[in-house]
């Protein structure tokens, strides 16, 4: 008789389950309904890692660029754009450049690939334009404050004390023109200096300032790198780093500079957060002039640190064609974007052979042209298309 | 007569007239008109210029020849859209499937191509449009399961081990609980429960665990816990004694151990007394038998969490099946064998086919739970599952309580040592037998 009051709990006990069973496949059905029209490869940068296709999207920042529309800069622009100012003469002969820069704190841009973020930027990119002067100028620089908190621009270099940016922010709407001499000759920077500071900085008010010798420095491929990061989760730690504001371009988009012909880097470390970052160069070593106040290297190296708001001229040329990382090497800032590629083109005068004869003989290896190329197709990080 | 006028009144307005209808409708109509002016006003009112923070929820984890995969979920109260992916922190490339945008609680899959290594921790990120990072680690890599014969068998041996064989060696104690004296048997009952209270508690916990690290707030899935802990607690109090009340009107002949408070082996008691007792007296009907089934049931569902979580617990890598922790989990459980049995103890003699058919339903699920856990995990479905164990459990608790209760006479539980010592001796031994797993 007691036969039918187990059957009766057994029968709950077994219908739950099966409530269960069903409650798990209904969630799991949402994943199957997958559009099958498009597919995709995506992986493979790592040499040994799995190449997969898929009918869903692909996030790869490695390989994707970001809409120019809302990239937070062009990275290749940037990477060569020095702004001289508008220049004119003064009575006495001294020449002034007049430069405005414009901050805003209210646009969202996309920092890296499908991340968007509250961007405070001067002249509507981060890093800011390049401010370049010569020894002895007279630097003008009127900041329209188009924001809506108070900003300021701190200039490094020698100027007055009501020139420092420090103790007079220029309210919301406001206006104000910095004017100093530029001096000494050297790599500065310039940034925001309304508390909180880390605010401020961290969101991108910054930008390179060079202060060119009068008697110049020797001809060659100039370009700045401005290394940062970004904490876009506001847990005081960086989830993105990069060189020229954009994590991973320069791997789809390698810089390409001539063989054999002097690079000058105006390396400046902006990095929040973290107290150190680093540059080294593949393959090669650099000239390296600390804070460039001096026109003789301070050091030959293949690896440069910086301390926040540190800087310095990196000189180099390639020996060999070909394609060469440039990336931090704290590994973990490399893998969350501060990499890069030069892309060494050869000299229109010689021949792939030539070149090829000469790493031979310098380096007592032969190198048959097969090995070279495959060599040179083998990425360790980061592809490129 | 008075009173009987004012019941029938009372029915008379009970009836379901038009005005009845119409106040139960006109609420629904405000508030069906006040959601409507609310969505249809925009500019005019609450109109936030703060876009909701995303949140995202990384269920699962799952390591592959073809990499990682993260099983991730929306439970943010908007849209979003994943930008990103990162394992240990170092951003990878990744296919989203099926779309990187998610819409509020849609789920999604995750592919990383990665080479991992076997038993090393991993955090895998999942970075939002907004730039919110969301992690989720693995202490222990190790390839998930497949649903393949051999994996299925390899967690139906598991659960052999540790749900079927412990119950039905701890069945074996039943010729053995039926030759004890009163006091004895009083201890072995409390000691059933406190094993049973230490397994809700349990339950409850892991689940707590479960609800805390592997769901998103948005789910409430402690208060879900609770909830559905008393749900099963109350609607399987209810249950229970439905039933024991109709088997007691049907087979009065049946019972035997419904002394209430006199001794423990004076046969019967009247229907009609029944009838027209509180339900405190009715609650003396009990049959051990049917204390036994639920107790059978409560551990089967508590047995099932378990299995669930087992199961999780090698696809999530977190566990590495040894000998060792199999041992652990059959001692452990062979004292639930124990406690279906101890009821039933002076009881008529059950057929062994019927104690073999309680050991089945207690053990058994643990093999179900596994194969569900280890193939198809569900943090969400097993939070629920031990919620049930947990208040099944402690339903059970409640009728040992309440037999004992009765059966030990006006002396009440608390003033016989023989209970304090063997209910405190029941939790005791599941703490230490559980040092094991």
């Amino acid at each position: 008789m007691s036969y039918p009051r187990i059957v009766v709990l057994f029968g709950i006990a077994t219908s739950i389950v099966f409530l269960a069973i069903s409650t798990i496949l209904y969630s799991r059905s949402s994943l199957s309904e997958q559009n099958s029209s498009k597919l995709e490869t995506f992986g493979g940068h790592t040499p040994g890692y799995p190449i997969l296709t898929t009918t869903g999207d692909v996030i790869d920042p490695m390989n994707s660029v970001i809409n120019p529309k809302n990239a937070v800069v062009d990275p290749m622009k940037y990477l060569r754009e020095f702004n001289y100012g508008r220049v004119s003469t003064s009575p006495n002969g001294t020449v002034i450049r007049d430069f405005t820069l414009i901050a805003s704190d209210q646009h969202t841009k996309e920092v890296s690939p499908g991340v968007f973020y509250n961007v405070w930027t001067f002249n509507g990119t981060i890093p800011g334009p390049t401010i370049r002067a010569t020894e002895g100028d007279i630097v003008r620089i009127t900041l329209i404050n188009e924001g809506t908190k108070f900003h300021s621009i701190h200039f490094h270099g020698i100027h007055p004390a009501e020139m420092d940016g420090v103790f007079e922010g220029i309210a919301p709407g406001g206006k104000f023109t910095y004017e100093f001499t530029a001096e000494p000759f050297g790599l500065f920077l310039y940034h925001c200096h309304m508390q909180p500071l880390e605010e401020h900085i961290g969101h991108g008010l910054y930008g390179v300032y060079i202060v060119d010798p009068k008697q110049g420095r020797p001809p060659a491929d100039e370009m700045v790198m401005l290394m940062n990061g970004y904490d876009t989760d506001f847990d005081s730690e960086n989830n993105f780093y990069t060189v020229n504001g954009i994590p991973f371009y320069y791997m789809h988009h390698p810089i390409q500079i001539e063989k054999n012909r002097l690079i000058r880097i105006y390396l400046v470390n902006m990095l929040e957060f973290d107290p150190l970052n680093n540059f080294h160069l593949h393959a090669n070593l650099f000239n390296f002039y600390k804070t460039g106040t001096k026109l003789v290297p301070d050091e030959y190296t293949d690896i440069v640190s910086l301390n926040q708001g540190e800087r310095g001229i990196l000189e180099f040329s390639y020996k060999y064609p070909g394609k060469y990382m440039f990336h931090a090497h704290k590994t973990e800032f490399a893998e969350k974007g501060w990499v890069g590629l030069f892309l060494v083109k050869d000299d229109k005068n010689e021949s792939v052979n030539q070149s090829l004869n000469v790493t031979s003989a310098m380096n007592n290896t032969s190198y048959s042209k097969n090995n070279f190329s495959n060599v040179t197709n083998i990425v360790p990080i980061g592809g490129y298309k | 007569m008075e009173r009987e006028e004012s019941k029938s009144n009372i029915r008379n307005t009970y009836a379901i007239s038009k005005r009845t209808i119409l106040f139960g409708v006109i609420p629904i109509v405000v508030i069906g008109a006040m959601i409507i002016l609310l969505l249809n006003s925009p500019g005019m009112l609450f109109q936030s210029t703060i876009k909701p923070l995303p949140e995202i929820s990384i269920e699962k984890v799952e390591f592959s020849d073809r990499g990682i995969t993260a099983y991730v979920r929306n439970t943010g109260p908007s849209n979003t859209t994943i930008a990103q992916a990162d394992v240990n922190d170092r951003i990878h490339p990744a296919a989203v499937e099926p779309s990187r945008i998610l819409t509020r609680l849609a789920d999604a899959k995750v592919i990383i191509p990665f080479v991992w290594n076997t038993g090393e921790p991993y955090k895998i990120g999942i970075t939002t449009e907004d730039g919110t990072r969301f992690e989720k680690s693995v202490k222990s890599a190790a390839p998930a399961p497949h649903p393949t014969p051999q994996q299925a068998s390899t967690f139906a041996i598991i659960g052999t081990y540790v749900g079927i064989i412990p119950v039905m060696m701890g069945l074996a104690w039943y010729p053995f609980i039926r030759r004890l004296s009163p006091n004895k048997y009083n201890f072995f009952l409390s000691l059933t429960a406190g094993l049973l209270v230490f397994l809700g508690i349990d339950a409850l916990l892991e689940s707590n665990e479960i609800a805390v690290n592997a769901l998103s707030s948005a789910f409430n899935a402690q208060i879900l816990i609770i909830m559905v802990a008393i749900i099963t607690f109350v609607s399987l109090l209810y249950v229970s004694q439905r039933l024991i009340k109709r088997a007691t009107n049907r087979s009065k002949p049946e019972i035997e151990f419904n002394t209430g408070y006199s001794s423990h082996t004076e046969p019967d008691l009247e229907v009609s007394d029944t009838k027209s007792s509180t339900s405190f007296q009715r609650q003396v009907m009990i049959r051990p038998i049917a204390i036994s089934m639920m107790i059978a049931i409560g551990i089967g569902l508590h047995n099932f969490g378990e299995g669930l979580a087992i199961g999780a617990a090698v696809l999530l890598g977190e566990v590495a099946l040894s000998s060792f922790l199999i041992l652990g989990f059959t001692l452990h459980n062979t004292t639930e064998g124990l406690a279906i049995v101890a009821p039933m103890a002076k009881s008529r003699r059950i057929p062994i086919t019927k104690l073999i058919i309680m050991g089945l339903i207690a053990g058994g699920p643990t093999i179900i739970g596994a194969w569900i856990g280890g193939f198809l995990y569900s943090p969400i479905a097993t939070v629920i599952f031990l919620s049930i164990g947990a208040g099944a459990i402690f339903q059970v608790v409640y009728s040992i309580g309440s037999w004992m209760y009765h059966t030990n006479g006006s002396r009440g539980l608390l003033n016989n040592h023989w209970i304090i010592i063997g209910f405190a001796f029941g939790m005791l031994i599941m703490y230490l037998t559980g040092l094991l797993t």
